[in-house]
């Protein structure tokens, strides 16, 4: 867990989302239902969110290079940490469990309202007047 | 992940870490808060340092450690003080870090 969004890892990550692409792809009809293989599409997007979100609170700033004050900074990465990993696994939990015809709808709400918190948290900590 | 475990089993880093939660503390000031030697002290912060659970910013002559916690690191954390995560230690024996220090 050293560089959170190293090259190497980044570009390990996208061709495991191929992979797991193709293979869904490739099982789709003979092994996996429609149904499924469209859930598990939804999971795999929501794992990706839950990976990136878990690296946030770990990818520091030099403090010099601060425009707040640390404690808020670091306050409101870790929020943001928080609040999209569990938006990620809302995400996931509502490609398995939501009714098909609803899932991205229902998942990406629920996604969209972690992102919102995440943002304001961090416009929150950059603003002077919320100190 | 093994040095992350070994990092959060003993109750003085864990609650170093608990204590950086709030915010980035110098290295003098951190060890003031604790009831042991400041040697005793840098050598649970090169543990945390090791694991990458803090990290060490040098300002001038002074040194500020900061929490590098992941999301799951912390969920680790929050789960090894409710659970009293914890390495047995002997009888009147010394922590890990203590016996390291005391060998010549």
């Amino acid at each position: 867990m050293k560089a959170a969004f190293a090259p190497g890892r980044a570009l390990a990550g996208a061709a495991f989302i191929i992979a797991a692409s193709l293979l869904l792809r490739w099982a789709t009809p003979e092994y996996l239902s429609a149904e499924m293989a469209r859930r598990l599409t939804g999971v795999l997007l929501g794992a990706i969110v839950v990976v990136y979100a878990n690296a946030i609170p770990k990818s520091l700033v030099a403090l010099a290079r601060l425009r707040c004050s640390p404690a808020r900074e670091q306050a409101a990465r870790r929020f943001a940490g928080w609040s999209l990993v569990l938006g990620g696994i809302g995400y996931m939990a509502a490609s398995l469990i939501a009714p098909l015809a609803s899932m991205h709808l229902v998942g990406g709400a629920i996604l969209a309202v972690a992102l919102a918190a995440a943002i304001l948290r961090c416009m929150r900590a950059g603003n002077p007047a919320h100190g | 992940m093994s040095t992350v475990f070994k990092a959060l089993s003993d109750p003085t880093r864990r609650k170093v870490l608990q204590l950086l939660q709030a915010g980035p503390i110098g290295a003098g000031e951190l060890a003031d808060m604790f009831d042991v030697s400041k040697p005793t002290m840098s050598a649970h912060f090169a543990v945390l340092v090791g694991a990458g659970l803090i990290e060490a910013e040098k300002q001038g002559r002074n040194v500020t450690y900061r929490l590098k916690l992941s999301v799951l690191e912390e969920a680790l954390l929050g789960f090894a003080q409710a659970f009293g995560l914890q390495v047995t230690r002997p009888e009147g024996g010394h922590s890990e870090v203590e016996s390291k220090r005391e060998k010549p």
